[in-house]
């Protein structure tokens, strides 16, 4: 009986899937027939909710270049993913600064025709020759930003002024976190005042200590979209990418960005090619495409991270300068850090304090 | 008459679990339903700001997620197939031949269908990347005839037990070779077990997240697109597709269910 | 008699023999077998400081097995998956019960609409449930709305959702096999005991539910072993606060770069499964009944 009657609906789903394949494959040809042409292929693996479906669109169209789309949520799931497949699989990553820094110590990078990056003088000039890559030889940069702290002031009484405040038994529940386990940990870290890349195994076990403090705090991990969460009430305070609160910003007026006392968790993404990149080519065009600085432009009004594009900033003016949460102040980068690369063994405890704290 | 008072009150009760059990069960279908319909445009879409049908237009310019469907279809397809073929020769073939180590295949059959998908996901992972074969449609179809085998050789082996050596027998003496025997006397008989298994094969694949998830790259099934647009809320087109599948699934089963039963039945 | 049969048959065959089982066997071999040696033997390598698997044997990462961080995540894992089990077999079986021996004309129907959720893609239909859920869900406007409460209750993100989902995912694999072996119950043989002046309850402890335990067994099978491993559902509604095994070792191939330990984290689900099935055989389930 019971196999007679999946028979019966098996037979019906599949001639259903199969007249929806069909419609859905016819559509799709003539859809991306204009867009597509010959003009190749581009396999791009970037960040989950951070660079608009449109700029990718507008790079198709003037370039005839299909671009193939795949996410990820954290560096370490990026450079996983890269190391397990095939080399090629991916043309363009997008790892942050240390993660830069590992992957040209590992090999895992091709480096940057320059003379293809003729928009690189749009990129502020701070921005450029970085401790993790010299001379840009590997990387440009894309955006930045800060991991800072979200409040709803509708729903938190708390005067939140640093990453301590976010162990405050007030928060109990309340708070959506990033997925991420550098991110927190440093967190932690910094709330102690210690460095985000401590390696003393001491003050490791005192910021261990501090971190299942955090524990009961913390309602939901998200790396994604923490926005998400802040915006549908889920959660009422938060630690995000600074974007993603600018963003929560927007649809809840009640939130507030607040940037740390203690000095915030800073970051860089960049653009880079993997070895053994199968369009080479395409992936310079791209590159140099994104520094553009009207394509800047279409990504900070999606995705607000710190712009490094001087020309876009200066384009876009009071709108994206004014704003705090888009633009965290001078003193703030001035006053935060940024992850290095640690050796296996303390990353071996970072990784047992994170298991702790997601139990 | 108080006896039928209280088996009536029993049969209501009955009613009213069996009710809320359904509702259980249709509840986040209809939250699908809806958010197919919600007119809103800002990420997580979760507030409503109106009613419209317009996702049910704009999914057909949504290339990334139609080739994601097209993918899961192919792959669905492809596999089912394999496997229905290795399964139904493999079926018939261990019935009836004796040789080494047919214990340990027929154990290893068992183990795809109950151990946890990811042991099984990480496990082809793993080897793959030994073996540097690039993760892709390959794998994926690769991995999926791993887990949908076993399914259609129980399936074929139970249409096997009550079966008839000696027609097989016949027909040979009658002159018919091995290859014509097998496709005129053996299959006919096993059709039933066959198309049952591969249906089963055929549903496997096309719902399956985790085994997929790890061999993958940079081809996108259905569901793990899914699974993708799940991280910054799900998209009313997903759920407009989401909504059209089902849809067009009820209405085939309406309309093909009954004959089908019947021929069944006899 | 078939086995000798067989056996003098067996050198005129070989060829045909090759041909059918040749591929099922190589299938076996290269995907399952080959894979799961290879993932044992992974599991005594090490990752050098860019997290590269390197062949250096250490047994560090069966060691770091029984930390016991790692064990209260097994314990929470078993917890969830026997929770689940538990609601499964609760709703599944008055459930299955009902529905299998209505007289209603509509019983095919009945029996469908259990499945026809199903055909939709599971990870939106959890998804589903987290809108629903939601702070400022449905289910939360609804009970504001009839003032059954002022403040928005907190149903996100906590073990019991991620048992819900579970329950949610899997209650087809126990209503299934129950369906069918209460279908299977003589009817004659029900009558017989209540004529015989048997209580509802003794019939039913005493002849319906022995004769139905293959179903309950199979279908905890089925519903029990998936559950450690379904790591989406606990990410989507636990919120990372109730992982299961499946999380610990999607990690470790993930975010974590450290695929010999995944590798040793995934011989614990292997044990667990083979002493589960072990457990179910000995119970008198049958294996093939767990593929259909």
């Amino acid at each position: 009986m019971k196999r007679k009657l999946i028979s019966v609906l098996l037979t019906a789903t599949m001639a259903a899937t199969l007249l929806a394949g069909c419609g859905g494959s016819g559509s799709e040809t003539a859809s991306s027939g204009a867009a597509a042409g010959d003009g190749g292929e581009l396999n791009v693996f970037v960040w989950t909710e951070y660079v608009p479906d449109s700029v990718f669109e507008k790079f198709e169209e003037e370039t005839g270049i299909k671009v193939n789309v795949s996410t990820y949520s954290s560096n370490e799931d990026m450079l996983a993913k890269v190391k397990s497949e095939s080399e090629g699989t991916y043309d363009i990553v997008q790892p942050s600064d240390y993660m830069i820094q590992l992957m040209i110590e590992q090999g895992m990078l091709e480096e940057l025709n320059q003379e293809a990056l003729t928009n690189l003088s749009n990129i502020g000039e701070s921005y450029l020759d970085p401790s993790y890559d010299p001379g840009n030889k590997y990387s440009v940069p894309y955006q930045g930003g800060v991991a800072a702290i979200a409040v709803n002031t509708d729903k938190v009484d708390l005067d939140v002024t640093s990453y301590n405040d976010l162990f405050d038994p007030a928060l109990s529940g309340s708070l959506v976190v990033l997925d991420d386990y550098r991110a927190v940990i440093g967190m932690a870290a910094r709330s102690l005042g210690y460095s985000m890349n401590e390696t003393d195994t001491a003050k490791l076990t005192e910021v261990q200590d501090k971190l299942l403090t955090l524990k009961d705090n913390v309602k939901l991990y998200d790396s994604d979209s923490p926005k998400s969460a802040l915006i549908s009430g889920d959660c009422t305070a938060g630690f995000a990418w600074s974007a993603e609160i600018a963003l929560a910003m927007e649809e809840n007026p009640a939130i507030e960005v607040v940037y740390p006392s203690e000095g915030a968790y800073l970051f860089m993404d960049n653009w880079a090619i993997t070895k053994g990149a199968k369009n080479y080519e395409a992936a310079m065009q791209f590159i140099n495409f994104m520094l553009d600085s009207e394509s800047a432009q279409m990504v900070s009004e999606e995705f607000p991270y710190l712009c490094p594009n001087t020309k876009a900033v200066e384009a876009m003016g009071e709108e994206y300068s004014g704003n705090l949460a888009k633009n965290p102040p001078a003193d703030v980068i001035a006053a935060g850090e940024y992850v290095e690369n640690l050796d296996t063994d303390t990353l071996a405890i970072y990784d047992e304090m994170w298991t702790k704290l997601k139990q | 008459m108080k006896r039928k008072t209280k088996a009536k009150l029993q049969k209501r009760l009955g009613i009213v679990f069996c009710s809320l059990v359904y509702m259980f069960l249709f509840l986040p279908i209809s939250v699908i339903v809806v958010n197919s319909m919600n007119a809103t445009t800002s990420k997580p879409y979760l507030s409503w700001k109106g009613f419209t049908l317009d996702w049910y237009v704009k999914l057909f310019d949504n290339s990334s997620l139609l080739s994601s469907f097209g993918n899961t279809m192919i792959i669905a397809l492809v596999s089912t197939l394999l496997a229905t073929i290795i399964g139904t020769l493999g079926a018939v073939g261990m019935y009836k031949y004796k040789f080494r180590g047919k214990s340990i295949i027929d154990g290893l059959l068992y183990i795809p269908v109950v151990i946890p998908e990811i042991v099984l996901g990480i496990s082809l992972l793993t080897i793959f990347s030994k073996v540097s074969i690039p993760r892709g449609m390959l794998t994926l179809i690769l991995a999926h005839v791993t887990f949908c085998v076993p399914f259609v050789i129980f399936n074929v082996r139970a249409r096997l037990d009550g079966y008839d050596n000696s027609i097989e027998e016949a027909s040979m003496d009658l002159g018919a070779n091995r290859v014509t025997t097998f496709f005129e006397i053996t299959l006919p008989v096993l059709a039933p077990g066959i198309a049952g298994g591969a249906l089963l094969a055929f549903t496997l694949s096309i719902d399956d997240v985790i085994i997929s998830y790890f061999v993958n790259g940079q081809t996108k099934t259905y569901p793990l697109k899914v699974m993708e647009s799940i991280k910054s809320g799900v998209a009313p087109d997903v759920n407009a597709l989401s909504t059209l599948i089902l849809l067009a699934t009820v209405i085939l089963v309406v309309l093909t269910q009954s004959d089908l039963l019947k021929r069944r039945e006899k | 008699m078939k086995s000798a049969h067989a056996k003098h048959e067996w050198k005129s065959n070989t060829l045909p023999a090759m041909v059918m089982v040749g591929p099922v066997t190589l299938c076996m071999i290269l995907l399952v077998a080959i894979p799961l040696i290879y993932v044992g033997v992974m599991s005594f390598c090490s990752i050098d400081q860019y997290y590269n698997v390197v062949f250096k044997f250490t047994t560090q990462n069966h060691l770091r097995l029984f930390s016991t961080d790692y064990l209260k995540i097994y314990g929470q894992s078993l917890a969830i998956a026997f929770l689940t089990t538990l609601f499964c077999i609760l709703i599944g079986y008055p459930f299955s019960y009902l529905i299998a021996r209505t007289k209603s004309k509509r019983k095919k129907l009945l029996y469908m609409l259990v499945i026809i959720p199903f055909w939709t893609n599971s990870l939106i239909r959890i998804y589903g449930w987290r809108t629903f859920l939601g702070t400022n869900g449905w289910l939360n406007t609804a009970l504001q709305f009839l003032h059954l409460t002022s403040e928005p209750i907190d149903f996100l993100f906590k073990q019991g959702t991620t048992v819900l989902g579970m329950v949610y995912c899997l209650i087809p694999f126990m209503i299934l096999p129950l369906y069918t072996s209460i279908e299977k119950l003589d009817t004659n043989l029900l009558e017989a005991s209540s004529d015989l002046g048997a209580k509802k309850i003794s019939t039913f402890l005493e002849v319906v539910l022995p004769l139905t335990a293959g179903g309950i067994f199979s279908g905890s099978i089925m519903v029990f072993i998936p559950c450690l491993g379904y790591f989406f559902v606990s990410d989507i509604l636990g919120g990372g606060n109730s992982d299961v095994i499946g999380n610990l070792i999607e990690r470790q191939f993930q975010s974590g770069n450290n695929w010999p330990l995944g590798a040793a984290l995934s011989i614990i689900l292997i044990l667990i499964t083979l002493l589960l099935v072990k457990l179910y055989q000995k119970m008198g389930g049958d294996m093939e009944s767990l593929g259909m």
